[in-house]
């Protein structure tokens, strides 16, 4: 990084911090809520005005959250789940973006728009069928395969990473490729570092959908150990009592890991790589 | 050699699947039988079902039940639906009262009444009111398990306050809202801050208010002298709730929190409305919020008038639990036995108290556990007392087909019709009844009839 | 493949239709290799979307019985329902209003948000982890947030309103503010995952570019104009193109927040393919809806393409 940060007048400075100040407090306000609501009592949440400011102390309720719902378990189950299909993410999308990106070939448009059409499919055509391929035919209830195999493939990432894949100078493919540098290995040793911000998107949004599944792995596990958190996250919720306070316990709970592995990602994902790099 | 490496790959990724293929085995159980019960309770109540289970597996040596969590009732049914192609069903499951005619016409369910007969058990000390819910042409079909009514909740303080008696909490709609115009407050601006009055938007509100002024909800008597064939909620008793309802909003007195009824429970607990329509399966909760701020009081459902309350009364809401005949018999039998469990006495007062729901038999009243807990309380009895003045009419049976979780949602337009005052109650009831008729007719085609 | 070799001995070809024959190879390994590359993807989605697609698209042409298998033939009865009904020309405009309202919403958010955190400061990191945040955030945990922050009673959004001396606003109780306080939460969720994006592009122009557009006296609207929005255009392309089909097809915010009400105002498609699918049991009804959604969709994503990939300026 270079020593830009003279670019700047004073008064600019100033202003610009108060937009980011500003930006910030939009945003984190919502989560921040949730984290304050989720430590009050049940007569806080029950009063107007709401408490604002976290004055109150209360992590009974995540006791409570815990008693109600073997929450670790749900996690550990969504954090394999959602890790299986976040690397078959990274896997799939990265060799058919190579292909969309890198070679010419015939239906190349074909092909492609078969891909996005199936991000155009209303969950409900697919999930009654799928649901007796996995548990009917395949034996797959109460299993990481069966939670997973439906969703290996993503049109979303493929298209991604083929949009990173694409500013990628041609000349630098076919270069290698002039100098024997096989398909794979230009994939693996060129592309791919050089998308590392676009995978690194790819990985956290994967996870993140799989981690948001609520109908699917309710519908193929039975067992216990093998559900997932938004399974958890319904087993709080009771219409008769409904306790804000538990349950957004219970959310905040549940967005740890992502949290973990978004913080974690964040170097890979913001940061990406400095531009001279990119152009080669 | 490239295409040696990108083959390894694509069988890698095929390998991946075949392993899918490998078939599970199924090992037959020696020992106690095992069998699932799949319930639809969260929260609290869901660890009540596990307490009930585990007493259950204690009690006994011949069958291990396990309770499985499905979601929402709506969830499960559709789960059992999809389970029904796959032989993934459990032995016994908990299903709401909209879903009873739907499981008599799948044929998947081993009526209660063939275990009742066999077992020669005896139905004397039950909620008969309870029972017709779930009876159809004289025979049970599922064994009630949690049942609740909505009733009259109010601000015992507020009342005091407004110089009227909490001990003669209002009876009529005509009473109703001329207590919700002396108890809503406004502020200098003349902006509401305590309303008098309010209901979710809830079709089983509609479908209670109805029952209980004597209104029935489907033709041929509610479905249950013959196969229901069309609406019947466009009668002058539906038309009354909603004008009712309509005539408090636009003055002011009612308030509109919106469909969902915990939304409205809020409203009452942070004292922004004085009274309220809510389930007593909700007493409980509700008694907590108010726990050091104001004094909470319980009365009957409104009616038109009087006379209604001899004429007619509130529907039993809540769900059942059902045998499926799919599961071999030895399953089927301790599903039974677990039945019989949970509706005995002593459980049903342990449910009564940890859930809210109102035991389904009489005798649950003289356990010590039950009579600590009204003692402590009191507000409780509404319930039960209401429960007890309903006479059993074809209006307090409730509706029977298989469209009703359909035709609970077009209410819900229905009533937000009128309240946004897009249509006149009888014009939003009467497009709903054409409405819930066709939906009616396309249900009784996809079963044959 | 061995065959090629052998012809080629006995016909000795002019140059000209070995080059053509080569280009005839080279067109055929590319393929073929695209293939390999495709084929992991290809085989998920014919099991799990393309075979269950042809299933519904089958479905929707019968009746059904109370499981959802076929009944009886129906042949167009259940299009000519839905097309004669007004539910779903509702959804239709629900669900683009919807898009309306949040694609280009989020777009110029998120970009302006990535431009803001893309500055030299120092701090600047901790910004843009808070800008990006919500892309740790679940739809169905968001939609439970806003829920609460909505609430008619105890909402946190009317008693700041309040504070400020606003009259209060009945969010998801009201016909007139429904679907656009949905909006507002789908916005504020899909911010940060398209921030990330704006900004990992960002990342990816040379700052060479600015130096030497500065020294050529362009301001910064300028250099915005002619150096980030080309640059970026490949980004702003995707993102409009998965955003619309995300928006088309929103069901977890709307269902938790709404239910589609009140008075059908914010009944999105999938919302409607879930009630008659889930609650209605019109599984041939939900089918057929599902079929003019996907076709839709399809129709407006070509069209995309065809209009906007000319523009995108790649490499």
């Amino acid at each position: 990084m270079s020593e830009t940060t003279a670019r700047y007048s004073t008064l600019q400075k100033i202003l610009l911090y108060a937009l980011l100040v500003l930006m910030a407090l939009v945003i984190a306000f919502p989560l921040y809520q949730a984290v304050v609501t989720s430590l009050q009592t049940e007569a806080d949440v029950s009063n107007y005005p709401p408490k604002i400011l976290p004055l109150s102390f209360n992590p009974q309720n995540f006791g409570d959250a815990l008693a109600l719902a073997p929450i670790p378990r749900y996690l550990l189950n969504s954090v394999i789940q959602s890790s299986i299909v976040m690397l078959a993410h990274l896997a799939l999308a990265s060799l058919a973006a190579y292909a969309f990106a890198f070679i010419d070939f015939k239906f190349k448009n074909f092909f492609f728009l078969l891909f996005l059409s199936t991000l155009m499919i209303p969950w409900e055509a697919t999930i009654i069928p799928n649901y007796l391929t996995i548990v009917n035919d395949l034996r797959l209830k109460d299993t990481y395969l069966g939670l997973t195999l439906p969703y290996l493939a993503t049109a979303f990432g493929t298209f991604l990473v083929r949009q990173f894949f694409l500013t990628i100078p041609r000349d630098l493919h076919d270069a290698a490729r002039m100098d024997g540098c096989g398909r794979l290995r230009f994939l693996l040793t060129i592309a791919v570092p050089l998308a590392r911000p676009a995978l690194g998107t790819l990985a956290v949004f994967s996870f993140l959908q799989t981690y948001n599944q609520y109908l699917w792995p309710l519908l193929v596990t039975n067992d216990k150990n093998m559900r997932t958190v938004q399974i958890g996250l319904a087993l709080l919720q009771d219409q008769e009592r409904f306790l804000w306070n538990i349950v957004l316990a219970g959310i905040v709970m549940i967005l740890i890991p992502t949290f973990v592995l978004f913080i974690a990602g964040n170097r890979q994902l913001i940061r990406g790589l400095t531009a001279g790099a990119v152009k080669g | 050699m490239k295409r040696t490496t990108l083959l390894i790959i694509a069988l890698a990724a095929l390998a991946l699947v075949a392993l899918a293929c490998a078939p599970a085995a199924t090992p037959t159980p020696a020992g106690p039988v095992k069998f699932a019960f799949w319930h639809s309770m969260g929260g609290t109540n869901g660890d009540a079902v596990n307490e009930m289970m585990k007493r259950f597996n204690t009690a006994q040596a011949a069958c291990i039940g396990e309770a499985v969590f499905q979601g929402s009732y709506d969830d499960s049914l559709n789960k059992l639906k999809a389970g029904l192609q796959s032989k993934d069903v459990p032995a016994v499951v908990q299903q709401f009262d909209l879903a009873t005619q739907v499981l008599v016409d799948l044929k998947v369910i081993a009526p209660m009444q063939d275990f009742i007969d066999k077992d020669k058990f005896d139905l004397k000390d039950f909620e008969q009111n309870v029972l017709a819910y779930y009876a159809i042409g004289g025979r049970l079909y599922g064994m009630p398990y949690n049942t609740s009514n909505p009733m009259l909740y109010f601000n015992v303080d507020m009342f005091k306050a407004a110089g009227l008696d909490p001990k003669k909490p209002p009876r009529t709609y005509e009473e109703v809202s001329k207590a919700a115009a002396q108890l809503t407050k406004k502020d200098a601006s003349g902006k509401v801050i305590v309303y008098g009055y309010s209901m979710a938007i809830y079709g089983w509100f509609f479908e209670q208010l109805l029952a209980a002024s004597g209104g029935l909800y489907l033709d041929n008597g509610n479905g249950r002298d013959a196969r229901a064939s069309k609406a019947a909620f466009n009668s002058g008793e539906g038309v009354r709730i909603l004008t009712w309802w309509k005539e408090g909003y636009d003055k002011g007195y009612f308030g509109n929190f919106g469909r969902p009824t915990a939304d409205t429970q809020k409203a009452f607990d942070a004292q922004q409305t004085a009274m309220m329509i809510e389930s007593t399966a909700g007493l409980r909760s509700r008694l907590n919020a108010a726990k050091g701020k104001f004094e909470l009081g319980t009365g009957f459902l409104p009616r038109p008038d009087e006379a209604a309350f001899t004429k007619s009364g509130t529907i039993i809401g809540g769900a059942a639990v059902y045998i499926m005949k799919d599961r071999p018999q030895g399953e089927q039998n301790c599903a039974w036995e677990f039945v019989k469990f949970t509706v005995s006495p002593e459980i049903q007062a342990y449910w009564h108290t940890a859930s809210g729901y109102y035991p389904v038999t009489k005798k649950s009243y003289d356990v010590k556990e039950d009579k600590d807990w009204v003692a402590q309380y009191p507000q409780f009895l509404t319930a039960v007392d209401q429960l007890h003045a309903a006479p059993n009419t074809r209006a307090t049976q409730g509706a029977l087909s298989g469209t009703m979780p359909a035709a609970r949602q077009r209410i819900e337009l229905a009533i937000e019709e009128v309240i946004q005052a897009k249509k006149t109650p009888q014009q939003a009831l009467d497009d709903a009844a054409a409405d819930v008729t066709k939906l009616v007719a396309d249900y009784n085609k996809s079963v044959g009839q | 493949m061995a065959t090629p070799h052998s012809r080629d001995a006995v016909t000795a070809p002019t140059p000209v239709t070995r080059t053509a024959r080569s280009a005839r190879m080279r067109a055929l390994q590319n393929f073929l290799a695209a293939m390999l590359f495709l084929l992991p993807s290809l085989f998920i989605f014919v099991s799990f979307v393309f075979v269950p697609l042809l299933k519904t698209i089958q479905l929707s042409a019968f009746f059904t019985d109370p499981l959802g298998r076929m009944a009886s033939f129906a042949g167009l009865e259940n299009y000519q329902r839905i097309f004669s009904e007004k539910d779903l020309a509702n959804s239709l405009k629900v669900s683009f209003t919807f898009a309306l309202y949040v694609v280009p919403t989020t777009l110029v958010t998120s970009l302006f948000l990535a431009v803001l955190a893309n500055v030299q400061l120092k701090g600047i990191s901790v910004f843009r982890i808070i800008f990006a945040s919500t892309i740790a955030i679940s739809a169905a945990t968001a939609s439970l947030i806003f829920l609460f922050l909505f609430h008619p009673a105890i909402g946190i959004f009317n008693y700041i309103l309040d504070l400020i001396g606003l009259p209060r606003v009945q969010w998801l109780t009201s016909e007139a503010t429904a679907l656009l306080s949905v909006s507002m939460a789908t916005v504020w969720l899909m911010t940060g995952f398209n921030t990330v994006i704006f900004l990992a592009s960002l990342q990816g122009i040379s700052q060479e570019l600015y130096e030497s557009a500065k020294i050529d006296g362009a301001g910064f609207w300028a250099s915005f104009r002619h150096i980030t929005i080309p640059l970026l255009s490949p980004t702003i392309f995707f993102l409009i193109v998965v955003s619309t089909l995300g928006a088309l097809q929103a069901f977890t915010q709307i269902n938790i927040m709404t239910r589609g009400g009140p008075l059908d105002s914010t009944n999105v498609m999938v919302e409607l393919i879930y009630r008659a699918f889930y609650f209605n049991g019109q599984y041939g009804i939900a089918a057929a809806l599902s079929v003019v959604l996907f076709v839709m969709m399809l129709a407006l994503t070509t069209i995309q393409f065809g209009v906007l990939e000319k523009r995108v300026h790649y490499e």
